[in-house]
């Protein structure tokens, strides 16, 4: 197979960053009591900023689908757009149920007719888009490729999406699972182009492996949208009711995340590491930057001697993260923090890469190696 | 050779054996979920008749524990001399264990002789026949895998367990001693056990060994909770 290579990278965040205490401006006002909840959150998950592509009035000038072509139009910029026969997006929510991403920002990249892939999940669905770009490539079928990740939750969780609804208690606050994403998630899109050859000037990252697992064998949906839950916790999809009203009123249409679920998925996740360094595909001691969707500090006390005495602990110094700054934005989340670390100044031809990409949706974990080629110069 | 240098020439064979038994530990954890006695409990709908079965099915393997670790100590030689004391003071530890269960068997209302006189059930005996026959073989140093995944149940998940059963079926602390004791000290038992590897892990040999035992102790334990009452 061909090699291939990431040769530029974009994004784009709407707006100017939102501090944490005027987010609830933006997600709007549940009661005091949510807002404490939130306080809690936020203590917990360190973000300190994050964008909105919502307007406090609940208007937007934003799709999901633009957010993630005004990336792959900032990507286009550094390229012969002729070069670029495929394009694959990745998001958790769509704009549209039907059709797919990919169609919609195809139509507002400017770009002629072209191969696409709407690729749908969670977070690990940008893994799956950056695999299927670089197989495209790698495979010959063409010369370059786009990735894009996007995200607008925002928008779900105003408080016309709860008020009202079941989920909603007589105190005005939501369950946990239900409340904790409003304080975590935000908007934001980026896109990497993925070329048969490394840039002509500058550094690219040569993607040396993408592996991605998923164990819903053993896990149960944690991550939802779009189920009605039974009283005894089942998952009803909202469309096998009495019809979409019903649906709203049950709450359906909410996120909502399974905390305890996902502590549980942590081990996993790290076992998927440790089969990896036993493949030889991962040598600890070799990776210079780890690019993780989750932060060090929220891998309990165990997990660190877990994986310490296994050696396969990344010392934190490596640690690479922008979530403090730029929230959790999902899908778009790791390219977001690859365009940072290649605009950082600090990436040296011949560093190793290590990307990890947990979903909690139903389990899935993905990791990916890049090395750095090119010049500094 | 002193044991701290033995212990720094091994380190990256021990990481091994850590990173193998990891995996080999999330697997079966995870993997679990799928058993239905355990399904039941960690969605909240576990009878109490699935809490005697339990009890019952594991009196039987728990009953051989500290005779199957004492035949492996028998069977360490002059080499593993300190592991071979390890392994007697483990099985000194526990083997008197079983009559908690009986206890929290009485307890959560069941009769004493039904406890007493079920017999193994088909994981069972797989499981006590491989873990007697490798005992059985000179120098077994695969037996730390199978202690390991043993061991880890009590450390990992008896404690939750123990609570979810107490909550489930509003039993008093009486009826879930065996879990919550497992729960609580196993956590020194694991310390122990980190030791007892770094002794045991001299070859590369050794460390796929004690390994693969785990992954086979894995299995036939899971297989001991999917044959629950199953003779």
């Amino acid at each position: 197979m061909q090699p291939v290579y990431v040769t530029a990278s974009a994004q784009c965040l709407p707006g100017a960053p939102v501090g944490n205490d005027a987010m609830v401006d933006y997600i709007g006002r549940l009661s005091p009591e949510a807002e404490r909840l939130g306080r809690l959150t936020l203590r917990q998950n360190r973000i300190r900023g994050r964008h909105y592509a919502i307007r406090p009035d609940g208007g937007s000038d934003w799709t999901v689908a633009r957010l993630a072509a005004q990336a792959v139009r900032s990507v286009l910029a550094e390229t012969d757009p002729r070069r670029v026969g495929f394009l694959a997006t990745a998001t958790t929510q769509n704009d549209l149920l039907v059709p797919g991403l990919a169609s919609g920002v195809h139509a507002e990249s400017g770009l002629p007719p072209i191969e696409v892939a709407s690729l749908q999940s969670v977070c690990a669905s940008s893994m799956m888009a950056f695999k299927a770009a670089a197989l495209q490539v790698a495979a010959g079928e063409h010369r370059a490729a786009i990735v894009a990740g996007a995200e607008f939750s925002s928008r779900y969780f105003r408080p016309g999406h709860y008020l009202g609804t079941d989920t909603m208690r007589a105190d005005g606050t939501l369950p946990g699972d239900a409340e904790f994403l409003r304080w975590t998630l935000s908007d934001g899109a980026a896109a990497l182009l993925i070329e048969d050859k490394p840039a002509e000037q500058g550094l690219s990252l040569r993607v040396d492996w993408i592996s991605l697992r998923s164990f819903a064998d053993r896990f149960a949906p944690c991550m939802t949208g779009g189920a009605v839950r039974g009283p005894d916790g089942t998952l009803t999809p909202w469309s096998l009711g009495e019809g979409a009203p019903d649906a709203a009123r049950a709450g359906a249409f909410q996120l909502r995340q399974d905390i305890d679920a996902l502590y549980r998925m942590l081990p996993v996740w790290m076992g998927e590491f440790m089969r990896l360094v036993d493949e030889g595909r991962i040598d600890p001691q070799a990776v210079d930057w780890f690019l993780c969707h989750f932060s060090a500090h929220s891998l309990r006390e165990e997990m660190v001697k877990l994986a310490t005495r296994a050696g396969c602990m990344i010392p934190e110094e490596r640690w690479f993260t922008n979530i403090y700054d730029k929230g959790n934005v999902g899908a778009a989340a790791i390219f977001l923090m690859i365009d940072d670390l290649m605009r950082s100044g600090r990436l040296r031809p011949g560093q190793r890469i290590l990307c990890a990409v947990p979903e909690s949706g139903q389990c899935i974990m993905a990791y990916a190696g890049l090395t750095v080629v090119g010049d500094t110069k | 050779m002193t044991v701290v240098e033995r212990i720094e020439d091994n380190g990256v064979l021990v990481e091994r054996t850590h990173r193998g038994l990891a995996q080999v530990w999330i697997d079966f954890e995870s993997a679990l979920v799928q058993v239905p006695v355990i399904a039941r409990l960690t969605t909240g709908k576990l009878r109490r008749e699935d809490y005697l079965a339990l009890l019952r099915n594991l009196r039987q393997q728990v009953v051989e524990g500290s005779r199957w670790i004492s035949r492996a100590a028998s069977n360490l030689g002059p080499e593993h001399e300190e592991l071979r004391s390890l392994f007697v003071r483990h099985a000194v530890a526990e083997h008197r264990d079983y009559r908690l269960l009986e206890q929290n068997y009485v307890a959560a209302g069941g009769a004493l002789e039904d406890i007493l006189s079920a017999r193994k059930n088909i994981g069972s005996e797989a499981l006590s026949a491989f873990l007697y026959q490798t005992a059985s073989k000179p120098d077994p140093l695969g037996m730390l895998g199978a202690m390991f995944v043993i061991e880890g149940l009590g450390e990992r998940l008896a404690l939750p367990w123990s609570q979810a059963i107490q909550a489930q079926l509003g039993l008093g602390k009486e009826a879930v001693s065996f879990l919550a004791y497992h729960g609580a000290n196993d956590g020194d038992h694991l310390d122990m056990f980190d030791h007892a590897l770094a002794l045991a892990v001299r070859d590369a040999d050794t460390a796929d060994e004690i390994v693969r035992h785990a992954r086979i102790v894995a299995r036939l334990y899971r297989l001991q909770l999917e044959e629950l009452d199953h003779v």
